[in-house]
C-alpha cells in the first residue's frame, strides 16, 4: 500500500524524531510499502535457465527462482532479472562524527553524512540496528535520496565524508558505488562500515571508489560465525586481506561478547592473524557489547575483559589498539608506539587534542599511519 | 503418538478445460475430505471440535506465485463457505497472506469490512507486524498481527509446490508468510527453520488443520510457475498432523517427478529435511509406516 507524507509539518518532524531518523530526511517525501521501491538491475549475478538467477555479490550465492528475494531481503528476481529494490531508498540519514563509525585514523573530527537502506546479508543475533537491518525495505519508512541528492546534502551540511553504514552497505552496493563516484567528483570522501561479507570481485571494484573501510570482524571462530552471525568467517578474512592490499584505509572492530568470543586464546588468535596478514599498524578496536536483539541473556562486557583484550593485542605487536563504547577510557586515545605520548586525545566522540605534525608524533617524529587531512 | 491420518480427495474434472473450477465438485471434495479426516458423517457439525463458534479463524494461503500457482481464490472461498455452514460467522474468518499486492495478483478481491469475511494482507494499513520479537531456538521474528492478534485458530491452506531450497513448500512452510523476515530462514534447506517456526507459540497454539491445494502441482523448478512442470493433479490433501500432511505432499511431488523422469529431491540433495526435524520435535509423523493415508476419488 502506498503512503505519501510530507514531513515538513511539525507532526511529521515529531514522527521522524520518535522513529530515530535523522533530520536530513525531514524535507523528503516518506514512503512505506512496496510500490515505491526501486527496480534497478543489480550487479554481480548470473542468469540461469528457467528464470533462475544466482547472486554473486556475497558468499551466500543465493540461487533464486522468479519472484524470490535473496537472504538480504532487498534484491529480487523479477522474471529472471535480478533487481535491487533499495537504490536511492535511504531509511536512515544522519550527520555523525567519524569517530562514531569508529574510524580513528581517518580525518579525525570530521563530520560524516551517514546513510543506510534496509537489509543485511547476515543475521547477527546481537545486532544493534536490527530494526532496520533485519527487515525488508517495505517494512520501514524510506525516502527518495538518490546519489546526487546525497552528495548535495553532504556539501550543504559541510560534511567532507559520506559514510555507508548502520545496516550492511554491501546489500546496497549499487547505490553506494554510484554515490561514491558522484561524491569523489566533488572532493568528498567515502567510507564504508561493513561486516566484510562480500565476494572478492565486487570488493576489489569497491576499493577503487571508496577511501576507507571499517570491517566488523565479529569473532575469530567459524562456530561463532555459524551460530551467531549466520555466515562464514573465511570470506571475511579474505576480504580483510584484499582491502589491506588496496589503497583503502582500513580499521577493524571486534565486538567483545562475554563468553562467546572473549577468550584470551581467541583474542590472541585474531591479534596474531592481523599482525601477520595486515601488519602492526592496522587499528583494532575492542568494542563493548550491550544486550541487544536476540542476545539479551548476557551482561554488558566488563571493562576488565576489554582491557585484557587490549593488553593481549598489544603483546602481539599491534600498535594501535582501542577500547570502544566505554566513554572516557584512556584507550580511546591514540598513543605514539615509540615514545608513548598521546598523539590524539579523545573523550567519547570528541577530539580533545591532536599532537601530530605532518602525520608524525610531535614529540618524537615517529610517523603515525592514517589519513589525517 | 498414535498413527497420523492424511486424506487425499481426488476430484477428476474439478478443473475445467478452460482452467476454471467446478465449484460444486470442489465443495464435494471438501465435504468428503472433512468427513474422512474427522471420521464423521456430519463433518459440519464435527468441525466444531476444531473450531468454536466464537473463534476467529485464519485461513493462511500462499499467493507468492501469482495467479498461476497460488492457493486459488475459489479454493479458499469454498473452505470459508464450509466453515460458515458449520456455524462460524463469516465475520470471524480471515483469508490472508503477506501482502495485498500478492493477493491481488493471485486473483483475490480484498475485503477489509469488519462485519464480513475478510481478505487482506499483513501490509494492510493498521495491521503490520508486531513490534515485539518472538525468539525461539533459531527463530527471531516479528509476527503478523493477523496471526497474533486477529485470529484465534488457524488453517494452513497452502498450494503444494517444489521448492529450490526447502525441497517442497506446503503447509508448514506456508507460515513463513506470517513473519517479517522469511528470507533469513532459507539456509540449509530451510532446516531447522520450518519446524522451529511452526513450534513458536503464535503458530503451534493456533494451528488446527493443514489442507494442501493440489489442484495443480508445481513439481519441479518451484516455487515459481513453469508450465512445463506444472501438473493438473486435482486433489485436496487434509490432515490434522501438519508434518504428515507435508510428508504426503512430498510423496506426491516425488511421484510426479518420477513420472516425468526427473531425479528425486533426495538425489538433488534437497529433500525436505525439515520433516525429520519436525518429527524429532514431536510435531508429527513423517514416515509411511506411521501415517494412514486414505485416498478417495469422487
Amino acid at each position: 500500500m502506498k503512503r505519501r507524507q510530507f514531513f515538513k509539518t511539525a507532526g511529521g518532524a515529531a514522527l521522524l524524531t520518535s522513529s530515530g531518523l535523522g533530520s536530513l530526511l525531514m524535507d523528503l517525501y516518506a514512503f512505506s510499502g512496496q510500490e515505491n521501491l526501486s527496480q534497478v538491475e543489480a550487479r554481480y549475478y548470473k542468469k540461469h535457465p528457467d528464470r533462475e538467477i544466482e547472486c554473486e555479490l556475497c558468499p551466500r550465492f543465493c540461487r533464486l527462482g522468479d519472484k524470490e528475494r535473496g537472504y538480504c531481503g532487498v534484491r529480487e528476481n523479477i522474471g529472471g532479472t535480478y533487481y535491487t529494490l533499495v537504490y536511492g531508498k535511504a531509511c536512515s540519514a544522519n550527520i555523525d562524527p567519524i569517530e562514531k563509525k569508529p574510524l580513528f585514523h581517518y580525518l579525525p573530527g570530521s563530520s560524516a553524512l551517514s546513510i543506510a537502506t534496509a537489509g543485511c546479508n547476515v543475521n547477527c543475533k546481537f545486532c544493534q540496528n536490527w530494526e532496520i537491518s533485519q527487515v525488508r525495505p517495505e517494512q520501514v519508512t524510506h525516502y527518495d535520496f538518490p546519489p546526487q541528492a546525497v552528495v548535495q546534502s553532504a556539501q550543504k551540511n559541510n560534511c567532507p565524508v559520506i559514510a555507508y553504514t548502520y545496516t550492511e552497505p554491501i546489500i546496497f552496493y549499487e547505490y553506494m558505488y554510484d554515490t561514491s563516484i558522484e561524491a569523489h567528483k566533488k572532493g568528498i570522501h567515502n567510507v564504508v562500515i561493513t561486516g566484510g561479507y562480500i565476494n572478492p570481485e565486487p570488493l576489489v571494484e569497491l576499493t577503487k571508489v571508496v577511501q576507507a573501510i571499517k570491517v566488523d570482524l565479529k569473532a575469530f571462530s567459524q562456530d561463532f560465525y555459524a551460530s551467531y552471525v549466520r555466515g562464514k568467517l573465511e570470506p571475511v578474512l579474505e576480504a580483510i586481506k584484499i582491502i589491506s592490499k588496496s589503497k583503502v584505509w582500513m580499521e577493524i572492530v571486534y565486538l567483545v561478547i562475554p563468553t562467546l568470543n572473549d577468550s584470551p586464546q581467541e583474542i590472541r588468535g585474531v591479534s596474531q592473524w592481523l599482525r601477520k596478514e595486515v601488519g602492526p599498524d592496522v587499528p583494532l578496536h575492542f568494542s563493548r557489547f550491550h544486550p541487544m536483539y536476540l542476545v539479551k541473556n548476557l551482561p554488558s562486557t566488563p571493562v576488565s575483559t576489554l582491557e585484557r583484550a587490549h593488553k593481549i593485542a598489544k603483546e602481539e605487536g599491534l600498535n594501535y589498539v582501542y577500547i570502544g563504547n566505554v566513554p572516557g577510557h584512556r584507550a580511546e586515545s591514540t598513543y605514539c608506539p615509540k615514545c608513548g605520548k598521546v598523539v590524539i586525545e579523545r573523550k567519547g566522540y570528541l577530539i580533545e587534542s591532536i599532537e601530530l605534525a605532518e602525520n608524525r608524533c610531535k614529540n618524537c617524529s615517529t610517523p603515525i599511519p592514517g589519513i589525517w587531512s | 503418538m498414535a498413527s497420523s491420518q492424511v486424506v487425499i480427495v481426488r476430484g477428476k474434472g474439478v478443473l475445467t478445460q478452460d482452467e476454471n473450477i467446478d465449484q460444486k465438485k470442489l465443495l464435494r471434495m471438501y465435504s468428503r475430505g472433512f468427513q474422512l479426516i474427522l471420521d464423521s458423517l456430519n463433518p459440519k457439525e464435527s468441525l466444531r471440535r476444531l473450531f468454536k463458534a466464537d473463534d476467529r479463524v485464519g485461513i493462511k494461503i500462499n499467493t507468492i506465485g501469482g495467479k498461476r500457482i497460488s492457493t486459488r481464490p475459489e479454493v479458499s472461498q469454498s473452505l470459508a463457505n464450509f466453515l460458515v455452514d458449520s456455524g462460524i460467522p463469516d465475520r470471524g474468518i480471515v483469508i490472508w497472506d503477506r501482502t495485498n499486492r500478492e493477493l491481488r495478483e493471485a486473483g483475490y478481491r480484498l475485503n477489509m469490512n469488519r462485519s464480513a469475511l475478510k481478505v487482506l494482507g499483513t501490509d494492510t494499513n493498521g495491521i503490520g507486524y508486531n513490534f515485539d520479537l518472538v525468539s525461539h531456538l533459531n527463530i527471531g521474528s516479528r509476527f503478523s498481527r493477523i496471526q497474533t492478534d486477529t485470529i484465534t485458530t488457524s488453517i494452513s491452506l497452502a498450494i503444494l509446490k517444489d521448492h529450490g531450497m526447502a525441497g517442497i513448500t506446503a503447509g508448514m512452510k506456508n507460515y513463513f508468510g506470517a513473519i517479517h523476515n522469511p528470507n533469513k530462514y532459507h539456509d540449509s534447506n530451510c532446516d531447522p527453520f520450518v519446524a522451529e517456526l511452526f513450534e513458536t507459540s503464535p503458530i503451534k497454539e493456533k494451528h488446527r488443520l493443514s489442507i494442501l491445494d493440489c489442484l495443480v502441482v508445481q513439481y519441479h523448478r518451484g516455487p515459481a510457475y513453469h508450465t512445463r512442470w506444472a501438473k493438473k493433479y486435482e486433489a485436496l490433501v487434509f490432515s490434522l498432523d501438519p508434518v504428515a500432511a507435508d510428508f504426503v505432499g512430498w510423496q506426491v511431488i516425488e511421484q510426479l517427478r518420477a513420472q516425468d523422469g526427473l531425479p528425486s529431491l533426495k538425489e538433488e540433495n534437497r529433500e525436505p529435511k525439515y520433516l525429520q526435524t519436525a518429527v524429532k520435535m514431536g510435531l508429527g509423523k513423517a514416515s509411511s509406516g506411521e501415517i494412514k493415508i486414505i485416498e478417495e476419488e469422487i
